[in-house]
């Protein structure tokens, strides 16, 4: 008798519990619902809606179901997205051979025992980061410019060339001019990534390579880098990411030019979809159909690395 | 011993110093240029210094270019952002570190691997088509709704880790005193958040300021909307850079220098924000 009444009065505890807790979920649930309205308007739909795309001929007006045909003119009557992978592959690779060992070296000198003022640098280093992509196109635009540039000025000045360059007239003067400008964006990320990557490395790992004897090169190729052996991975595939998504940089500053010979994944795809500045007709479809081989082809760049960093790390 | 430490001390210093010249030089250029006649950028774009302060170039940029304008466009989609990106990843990172409805972790999943998928150019089109469906296309508020309600996952990333370090005693306590989840997050949870939040927030605002794509086919063909980013690049791509070049760099100046102000501030929640999204993620 007893029992069942204790029995009864803690299932009742239990069902006010748990009305409680049913009270909480909703109240999550309508404290999350703006977020999870975002996501489906602004990412699911937008997937689901390119991935259909893909597959009609659209131009705005009327769509028409063509099967693979969009896909089959990407690989076969689409040499300028190609070349605007390859234009990215060639600006992420010589970046990386730049920017990896000057980030490396800049952070092991910060973080040596000779400097003073580490954050100071580390201040300086980062701040272009934080200015605006396109603004940084038009400030390199304005250094660069053929006829009233400072770097021609300079470099006339000092006598390193006799009359000036028109940087932006051929493909490797202007995507040189590019990756100078991206590298001197993006430099300092990498900096304070290898500085919090050095600070986390015990101090007396380098206590007692000193009292074995240790020079400062030995530390370095025995300590240091293999220490930063997996932070070197993170670095190295957000500055891969980051290159392919380039866009705002390139647009201000060549928009593509000479004769679309710079042009850039992200710039190209949007150019399609948009149909900025060409009076074509706006072919929807195709550009969607773009934007889905470009989100396989992102993915099997992103695989490979991953997979080589995992051999790497075997 | 000591004089080859000290060689070597001057040796690194010089290199620290070269680059961060390097770095400062475009800027700095920048900054200088900005005070000069338009003909003496033309013609004597070497000499750093302009020969004549010539504050007029500012005068002239805010009234005639009408950068006045574009800088209230500016302030307001990126404090509109900032506010909304604050507050809605701070619920939402409570949420998904403490609630407990079913599908709580898949829908977390959904939202965190949204941060590894890179877009770019790739949904703009749709995202605009709907834009338009619910009318907030043609507005700079437009711009900020969008990026309020999407891709916030490092932000709501953040915020969840802060709330699951933070001792659970403490909701308890609400819980006994009669608070329900939605009271505990106002009241309790949201006053502790404000290290992570004012990460957050400075990263939106300055996110947000700097962005160009979205808000230029946002602000199509009105000029009257457009944002610092977008309307400094019309006016280089008038085809008159060259007559323009001292109210461009006046422009460019007003676009970098409030949010280097801000930088130089609050540089330390720039890396916070920076190193823990990237070393945790």
């Amino acid at each position: 008798m007893l029992e069942a009444k204790t029995k009864a009065s803690e299932g009742k505890v239990k069902k006010r519990k748990s009305r409680d807790a049913v009270k909480s979920d909703i109240q999550a649930v309508c404290m999350i619902l703006p977020q999870i309205i975002g996501l489906i308007l602004f990412s699911i739909y937008p997937i689901v809606y390119v991935v259909k795309y893909a597959f009609y001929d659209y131009d705005m007006v009327t769509a028409r179901f063509i099967g693979f045909d969009n896909f089959i003119r990407i690989f076969t009557n689409d040499p300028a997205y190609w070349k605007s992978i390859l234009n990215v592959i060639i600006i992420g690779m010589s970046k990386l051979i730049v920017e990896m060992p000057l980030a490396f070296l800049l952070a092991y000198i910060i973080d040596s025992k000779f400097i003073r003022a580490k954050s100071v640098f580390r201040v300086i280093y980062y701040m272009p980061n934080v200015m605006s992509a396109a603004v940084v196109g038009l400030i390199y635009y304005f250094l660069f410019s053929a006829s009233d540039g400072v770097v021609n000025a300079l470099l006339l000045n000092i006598g390193a060339i006799t009359e000036p360059i028109a940087w932006f007239s051929g493909k490797w003067t202007a995507m040189l001019v590019i990756g100078i400008a991206s590298l001197w964006q993006g430099f300092g990320v990498n900096v304070l990534f290898f500085s919090s990557g050095m600070t986390t490395i015990p101090r007396d790992y380098y206590e007692s390579a000193d009292i074995d004897g240790a020079t400062m090169l030995q530390k370095l190729i025995h300590i240091t880098i293999p220490s930063l052996g997996p932070i070197m991975q993170v670095i190295c595939m957000l500055a891969i990411i980051n290159t392919l998504k380039m866009n705002d940089l390139v647009k201000v500053l060549t928009n593509g030019n000479p004769a679309g010979e710079t042009e850039v994944l992200m710039l190209y795809l949007f150019k399609k979809f948009f149909a900025y500045g060409s009076g074509q007709r706006a072919e929807i479809g195709y550009a969607a159909a773009l934007g889905v081989v470009t989100a396989i082809v992102l993915g099997i760049i992103t695989l490979i690395y991953q997979r080589m960093t995992r051999k790497m790390n075997e | 011993m000591k004089k080859i430490n000290l060689i070597v001390q001057i040796v690194l210093y010089a290199v620290l110093v070269l680059i961060a010249a390097i770095t400062l030089i475009p800027v700095v250029y920048t900054f200088f240029s900005s005070f000069k006649e338009n003909m003496e950028i033309l013609n004597n774009s070497a000499r750093l210094l302009p020969e004549k302060f010539r504050w007029e170039n500012y005068v002239e940029a805010w009234k005639l270019a009408d950068f006045k304008t574009y800088t209230f466009n500016s302030l307001l989609m990126a404090g509109t952002t900032a506010i909304g990106v604050m507050f809605f990843s701070a619920i939402a990172g409570y949420v998904f570190a403490r609630a407990s409805f079913p599908g709580k972790n898949v829908l977390f999943f959904i939202i965190i691997s949204t941060m590894f998928i890179c877009l770019g150019s790739i949904t703009l089109y749709p995202i605009i088509n709907v834009a338009k469906l619910l009318h907030i296309n043609g507005s700079i508020l437009g711009v900020s709704v969008i990026q309020i309600f999407s891709a916030n996952a490092t932000n709501i990333f953040l915020a969840r880790n802060f709330v699951l370090r933070l001792p659970k005693e403490l909701e308890e306590a609400a819980a006994i005193d009669g608070c329900d989840f939605f009271q505990t997050c106002m009241k309790i949870i949201l006053p502790l958040l404000k290290p992570i939040m004012a990460t957050i927030g400075i990263l939106a605002f300055s996110g947000s300021w700097n962005e160009y794509i979205m808000p230029m086919v946002f602000t199509l063909g009105n000029p009257k909307s457009y944002p610092l980013t977008v309307g400094l690049i019309a006016l280089q791509s008038q085809g008159e850079a060259a007559t323009s070049w001292n109210l461009l760099l006046a422009g460019t100046t007003m676009a970098i220098v409030p949010i280097l102000v801000i930088y130089l501030v609050f540089n330390k929640y720039f890396t916070k924000g920076l190193t823990e999204g990237a070393v945790k993620g």
